[in-house]
């Protein structure tokens, strides 16, 4: 009976938490200095169809809407301007009655035109984030939290090393990227592991894989002379094309790398406190039979990671009449090449950390 | 020689050594995958309807991830059957969330890069995100399944009495573990693939609201926060289909 009571009220609280941030934040447009505009009216227009010189057909309509601005010095004025959208939607958008935009108001000789900037996403973001607390606090408990912890300290130091990286503004940047991702990787250790002996040898596997991996992934560069990468397809790149990749691939390498050390060693550690009188020999085969078990996995989950973003540039480039290869060099090599060089970087922290922690464990023994 | 191909090269050569046979079919289950992708893109932008296609590839990807390099047919069937229910449930999720959100497509900071298209190709922009979000999951569901499947069969074969709560609290430590580090994965991943829209972002003196409401960042973190409920999810279903399969093979015994 008391279950039964127990899980009424968690369903009860996650639903009414719901409901209640649903309400805050599709209520919260005085909080943005951006004038926010809620649409009151919708009147489309007629429908063309478009066709372009590859036979897509698609369809175009321009709609008349009208709206009422939520906040700012402007609230409660009501505006009308037209917005054109397509079926596809590939970067333009149908609006509804009751949406909230974010637009820009130009006042110009009495007259003001409105242009929306962006769409009102945080509500939906903030229902996301509530799911997923919620299932992370149902299934494993308080101790979900501390995972979660980790990942959002780690955000908030890479958003301060972005700041470095731009105030600063120094031409070899990617020095700062890699040992900043280090001083990551060792602080996201010590918090799941704490600062002890296994922390230790699990950070010296990390950093000795990551520099072999990275030191053969420049060596590879260099010898074939960069042929068939073309950095000038990196998206939004502000800085040296060539170090941005480097920089944004040695992050990746670094997390991978960091899962497969890890598991290992933890493994090791669990191994001999069960069997104290285990020795290098069997420690470090041990340790090599987990690593081949996670390698396969783990390369996968970058691959369709990298892979999944590169997606739709790729539809776009086959809709418009480009070649497999051609397609396949500009929008996915890049990913590609940051997910070779992780996998590369799992097979070396395997031996790597299993030697490590079995000529540690196996010598305290003695 | 590209880089790119000295780079697949080496990556087989360290596999295969570092792995023996394991790692020789990890690397053709790596070649497969890629392979299933690149068609699914092709079947995609050919016109086929995208939901269908999506799914057939997603059930193909899971089943060679999972089945492919691990031989213990119990885990492996649990873990299968796991991820094929997490798929049905983000789909229900990812569905009319992603609909409500508006995330599809590209944003007003990619348009540099697409300036020389004519962006009007007649797909669905909102199914294609659709695809692209399923498919970002599956390889880290893939990975948690087996493994928390994997921890649990070895604890019920080495101790074959233990009762359901212990048996739990075992499987719940397990993923407790492989939740952190995949969430750390998934972040990373996230940071290498989108460092320069960091910069740029910051160069362009975005807001904070800016960053709950861009498309562009919205989109980015949706792809990690469905992740990180997918992982949560589908650890959650390993642990009790594998107590459920504890219960029928003893009593088949």
């Amino acid at each position: 009976m008391l279950k039964v009571k127990k899980i009424l009220l968690e369903v009860a609280v996650i639903f009414l938490g719901g409901i209640a941030l649903y309400f805050a934040t599709s209520h919260n447009a005085f909080m943005y200095q951006q004038p926010i505009l809620q649409v009151t009216a919708v009147e489309n227009g007629k429908t063309s169809v478009t066709k372009d010189e590859f036979s897509n057909r698609d369809e175009q309509t321009t709609q008349r809407l009208t709206g009422r601005i939520l906040n700012g010095s402007s609230k409660g004025e009501k505006y009308t301007f037209s917005n054109t959208y397509t079926k596809s939607g590939g970067i333009d958008q149908k609006f509804h009655v009751g949406q909230q935009l974010f637009v820009n108001l130009y006042h110009q000789k009495g007259r003001t035109s409105v242009s929306v900037s962006t769409y009102k996403r945080d509500t939906y973001f903030a229902i996301l984030v509530w799911i997923m607390l919620c299932l992370l606090l149902l299934v494993m408990k308080i101790k979900g939290l501390r995972a979660l912890g980790s990942v959002l300290f780690n955000f908030i130091l890479f958003i301060l090393i972005v700041q470095l990286d731009v105030n600063w503004n120094i031409t070899s940047f990617f020095a700062i990227f890699a040992c900043s991702a280090l001083i990551f990787t060792a602080l996201t250790l010590v918090w799941i592991l704490g600062w002890n002996k296994q922390c230790l040898i699990t950070l010296e596997a990390i950093v000795i894989g990551t520099a072999l991996a990275f030191a053969i992934c420049i060596f590879a560069m260099w010898i074939t002379n960069d042929q068939g990468m073309h950095y000038e397809a990196l998206d939004f790149a502000t800085q040296q094309p060539k170090q941005l990749f480097l920089a944004a691939s040695v992050i990746g390498l670094l997390g991978t790398v960091m899962d497969a050390a890890t598991d290992i060693v933890s493994t090791l550690f669990e191994m001999k406190r069960r069997q104290p009188q285990v020795g290098f020999k069997r420690l470090y085969s041990s340790g090599k039979q987990v690593g081949k078990s996670i390698m396969g996995p783990l390369v996968n989950v970058l691959l369709l990671i990298f892979f999944a973003e590169t997606f739709t540039l790729a539809i776009l480039y086959f809709r418009t009449g480009n070649s497999i290869g051609y397609t396949f060099s500009w929008t996915m090599s890049l990913g590609l090449v940051q997910s070779l060089i992780s996998g590369i970087g799992i097979t070396l922290v395997i031996p790597t950390a299993s030697f490590l922690a079995a000529i540690t464990l196996g010598r305290t023994e003695k | 020689m590209t880089t790119i191909s000295l780079l697949t090269i080496i990556l087989a050569v360290l596999m295969v050594i570092s792995g023996g046979r394991r790692g020789a079919i990890s690397f053709v289950s790596l070649l497969l995958n890629f392979t299933l992708l690149f068609l699914t893109v092709i079947l995609i932008a050919g016109g086929l309807p995208v939901l269908p296609v999506t799914f057939l590839a997603a059930v193909c990807i899971l089943a060679i991830t999972i089945y492919l390099g691990n031989t213990d047919e119990v885990e492996t069937n649990v873990a299968f059957l796991a991820t094929l229910t997490v798929l049905v449930l983000m789909l229900l999720l990812i569905v009319p969330l992603d609909h409500l959100a508006q995330i599809h497509g590209f944003s007003n900071e990619e348009s540099e890069e697409i300036e020389a298209f004519n962006l009007a190709i007649g797909v669905n922009f909102e199914e294609i995100a659709l695809t692209t979000t399923l498919l970002s999951t599956l390889g880290a569901i893939a990975e948690a399944a087996i493994a928390v499947a994997s921890g649990m069969a070895e604890i019920i074969r080495q101790t074959a009495t233990e009762g359901d709560s212990e048996l739990r609290k075992s499987g719940r430590n397990i993923g407790l573990q492989i939740m952190g580090m995949t969430f750390n994965t998934l972040f990373f991943g996230m940071f290498g693939g989108n460092l320069a829209l960091f910069i740029l972002l910051y160069k362009l003196h975005a807001s904070f609201g800016y960053y709950l409401n861009s498309k562009i960042f919205v989109g980015e973190t949706f792809l990690v926060l469905y992740s990180a409920i997918a992982v949560i999810l589908v650890i959650w279903l390993t642990i009790e289909f594998m107590i459920i399969k504890a219960h029928k093979m003893k009593q088949s015994k």
